[in-house]
């Protein structure tokens, strides 16, 4: 496998769009029932939880660029086999893999179990996985020009949803943020590793980076991607402390969703089935961007062309969507997601960091004692 | 082409030859096929045909220029002396029957003087077309009102008037192996994208086809993909429309015998651009384009949304109007979907009897369509008379778009997102909208990408498509079709403001 990949210029995208490819891959399921989760580890001082999560994730994605400006145009999976050799570096890649794919599965999951509580109560997994399977395929046939464009035109069909926060801002109960400060140092450590599952997303970098057409300029784009992800749970996390007493936000599944129960215009009565449905548009991006990696990791490591392993991921996807019916089997999966993502997305690259740059010092040894 | 014809000329000659032998081969050629006249004259002895058929020919100029001199010059003919000495130019020396034969159709008159190694030629083209008329499909308010003919030479004649520049180009191309037609490409050569006249002109060279039958049919030969909903060219018969485009550096392109040229590339939102907006004043310009994209929208999701509310999400409504809905349900025994299929076919149908129908019946159609069959169809309860407003709003809206190929792209993608509606309510309705907006994405038009300006983005094309700012602001052309040349004047002088009482 060659470790520096070459894109062809027509499919290169510019940095700009890497906000949006971050953004959408960020907000997805997560977000839908993360301030119940942070609230039990931080209490009423989740949002400095939050922040915590928001300085540990700048640091690793500015590693994860670092580690990348090491090579000239490499991916996660060409830097696995320069570090640790041909065959760990394939084991390694498999795991990525795997790991991108099981996440794609809990949004899956996740999103049409939200449709049975809130929407149709019998309503299959297998109608609503074939659908989005459907739109995924067709949308990853495209090519990355496409998976980005998805980024970009569904991130400005689903802003409007914060404005409908108006309503419960104006409901919220502000004393429930105070005392402020309570929490211990553990319990905001806490706090901020239960926002894994939410913030898991940006390692889309390790892989999208090679597609980048002016890769000096992605910082900024990256680092304001991860600032309006934070932006966008800081807020739903404090309207939730805020609209909900503390006894009940420990038992609200969705809180997010129910914040949108009270809202009503005049010309509309409950936006709250708008939202759900409204939700596929905010996961969208999510599934294309990682059924996307996933089969560029595939073609990658294996050499499989992408046009035939998206047939076969979509297939695999379906049926474990259409068997997965009860609720503790999907939060199973949930939570397991959740303990690697940490691990994968969060760690690792800090470990990879002092690997990448002992092995250039060690070749450039090598090379000046060539000479 | 040319060299080819040279190559044939010395196999398929089949001069010199007696007068009589080629009227002969040739009449053989015309099988009762009465058109073709042969005259023979004997001038001092020396045998002249003449032939030609006859209505492709206009025979006043055939009788003064040519008849006159030839019999009225006592003396002998020559290939030679022929070609001097007859007052009309373009005379031609042809020798292969094939290309006699080829050239008699379009017109030509050929003399032959007996003995001679090859025939003349000229081209005294007759050919009926209609007057310039006012737009039909496309009609506008303000601006100018003429609309192309089906004769490329006088379409011709008003795209260089409207276009008084040497960088013009009309290239000509024959497209149509066994029935030929005249193409010509238009574009302006300081402007258009080199790349894109290059795609254009091997598309065009590239395509094997024995006929095409109109514009329109060759714009679909052209386009990027066949497969999808979305025209790729913008197809119009206005002159304003078409100079506007090629001013702007995009390609035009003209047909024989076709009312009307299609430009390339195109984006979406061109087909909801008219010149109109440039004539009115800017305020107005800028709404009426919103207006028109906020009616494309409506018009796909107004009949599926009212029955996704009426079918499933019936508490989204609010109370007052669930009432009312209900009251006027009451009486209807079919579920939503089926009450707003009936109707929407309905007027479906009243749109295609009203288009094939003469004027003066149409319009008569129209209105007992409209308002008979609809009371009646509401007072015998087959439909609610809420659902009559809502299909007529989004009937309405479709009409607005100003390219009637894209209207009707869009009335026909109503009908699967009433079907998802039905089936899925709410969530049917998303996944179509996201189906359309990947779609959307996916889809090029000569290469380039369908929905810039808005993706790629390009923020400063925006006022050139989205909504229109005072002339002075618009001083670049459109980026997203990579001119050649940019700027239209300088932005500098353009926007300088003088300070009070200067």
């Amino acid at each position: 496998m060659d470790i520096n990949v070459n894109v062809k210029s027509n499919v290169q995208i510019k940095a700009f769009y890497l906000f949006y490819v971050i953004v959408g891959t960020q907000i997805g399921v997560g977000i839908m029932g993360a301030p119940r989760f942070i609230f039990t580890e931080a209490r009423q001082d989740s949002w400095v939880s939050i922040l915590i999560a928001f300085v540990f994730m700048s640091i690793v994605v500015l590693v994860m660029i670092t580690i990348l400006k090491q090579y000239e145009n490499a991916d996660i999976f060409g830097i696995q086999t320069d570090v640790f050799g041909k065959w760990i570096g394939t084991i390694l890649g498999t795991l990525y893999v795997l790991y991108l794919a099981s996440s794609l599965l809990s949004i899956l999951l996740t999103y049409s179990q939200v449709v049975k509580i809130f929407l149709y109560h019998t309503f299959p997994n297998f109608t609503l996985g074939a659908m989005l399977l459907f739109l995924t395929i067709y949308a990853v046939f495209g090519g990355i020009r496409v998976v980005v464009g998805v980024t970009f035109i569904f991130f400005f069909l689903t802003f409007w949803l914060i404005l409908l926060f108006y309503d419960p801002i104006t409901r919220m109960e502000w004393t429930n943020l105070l005392p402020m400060f309570q929490a211990t140092v553990p319990e905001l450590l806490k706090g901020a590793r239960a926002t894994t599952y939410t913030l898991a997303g940006f390692e889309i970098l390790f892989l999208i980076y090679p597609f980048i057409q002016n890769k000096e300029k992605i910082k900024l784009p990256a680092l304001l991607g991860l600032a309006f992800t934070t932006f966008i749970l800081m807020v739903t996390t404090v309207i939730s402390i805020g609209y909900f007493s503390h006894k009940g936000l420990e038992h609200v599944d969705w809180s997010v969703l129910i914040l949108f129960k009270s809202v009503s215009l005049t010309f509309f009565e409950r936006l709250d089935y708008i939202v759900i449905v409204e939700w596929v548009m905010v996961i969208l991006p999510n599934i294309v961007v990682l059924m996307w990696a996933i089969t560029y990791g595939v073609k990658r490591l294996y050499k499989v062309p992408q046009r035939i392993s998206v047939y076969v991921f979509s297939v695999i996807f379906l049926v474990i969507v259409s068997f997965m019916e009860y609720e503790h089997h999907i939060s199973i999966i949930t939570d397991y997601v959740s303990q690697v993502s940490f691990w994968i997305i969060f760690v690792y690259p800090l470990i990879l960091f002092p690997l990448v740059i002992i092995k250039k010092k060690w070749r450039k040894n090598k090379g000046s004692a060539a000479k | 082409m040319r060299r080819r014809h040279g190559s044939k000329n010395k196999k398929d000659s089949i001069f010199p030859i007696t007068i009589d032998e080629l009227e002969k081969t040739l009449s053989s050629k015309f099988e009762n096929n009465p058109d073709l006249k042969f005259s023979k004259y004997d001038q001092q002895g020396q045998k002249i045909a003449v032939f030609f058929i006859d209505y492709q020919v206009s025979s006043d100029k055939l009788q003064q220029a040519l008849l006159v001199p030839l019999l009225g010059m006592k003396k002998e003919w020559t290939n030679d002396s022929i070609l001097n000495e007859i007052p009309i130019n373009s005379g031609t020396k042809i020798s292969s029957f094939e290309d006699i034969l080829k050239k008699l159709v379009i017109g030509e008159v050929f003399i032959y003087a007996e003995g001679e190694e090859e025939a003349i030629s000229y081209l005294l083209l007759h050919k009926e077309s209609r007057s310039l008329e006012k737009a039909e499909t496309e009609s506008l308010v303000l601006g100018p009102k003429i609309s192309f003919t089906e004769s490329l030479a006088t379409n011709l004649n008003i795209v260089r008037w409207r276009i008084k520049s040497t960088d013009l180009v009309l290239e000509e191309f024959k497209i149509g192996k066994t029935m030929p037609h005249d193409i010509r490409l238009v574009y302006m050569k300081s402007i258009a994208n080199e790349e894109d006249v290059n795609t254009v002109r091997q598309r065009l060279q590239e395509l094997d086809v024995d006929e095409i039958e109109d514009s329109v049919v060759l714009k679909q030969y052209l386009e990027d993909s066949q497969t999808n909903l979305f025209p790729q060219f913008d197809h119009t018969e206005l002159p304003d429309r078409f100079t506007y485009a090629v001013k702007k550096g995009k390609i035009g392109i003209l047909v024989e015998n076709s009312p009307s040229g299609f430009i390339a590339p195109a984006t979406l939102y061109s087909f909801l651009e008219t010149t109109e907006d440039l004539y009115m004043r800017w305020q107005a310009g800028t709404f009426l384009r919103i207006l028109r994209f906020i009616a494309v929208i409506f018009s796909i999701l107004v009949t599926p949304m009212y029955i996704a509310a009426a079918t499933y999400q019936y508490t989204i409504i609010p109370t007052q109007i669930l009432l009312t809905i209900g009251q006027s349900r009451a009486a209807v025994p079919f579920p939503p979907i089926i009450e707003a299929l009936i109707l929407e076919f309905l007027l479906e149908l009243l749109r295609e009897a009203g288009a094939r129908l003469p004027t003066k019946v149409g319009q008569t159609m129209g209105i007992v369509g409209g308002i008979v069959v609809g009371t009646a169809a509401v007072e015998a309860g087959i439909t609610s008379n809420i659902l009559i407003i809502v299909v007529a709003m989004s009937a309405l809206s479709s009409f607005t778009i100003p390219s009637y190929l894209f209207g009707t792209t869009i009335r026909l993608i109503r009908f699967p997102m009433m079907i998802l509606a039905g089936f899925l309510g709410f969530l049917g309705i998303i996944f179509g909208i996201c189906w359309l907006i990947i779609h959307l994405l996916r889809l090029t038009s000569l290469g380039r990408p369908y929905l810039v300006p808005l993706y790629p983005l390009k923020l400063h094309d925006f006022n050139k498509v989205f909504f229109r700012t005072p002339f002075n602001y618009t001083y670049n052309r459109a980026q997203s079709y990579r001119p050649k040349d940019l700027i239209r004047f300088s932005k500098k002088d353009a926007t300088k403001k003088r300070d009070i009482d200067e």
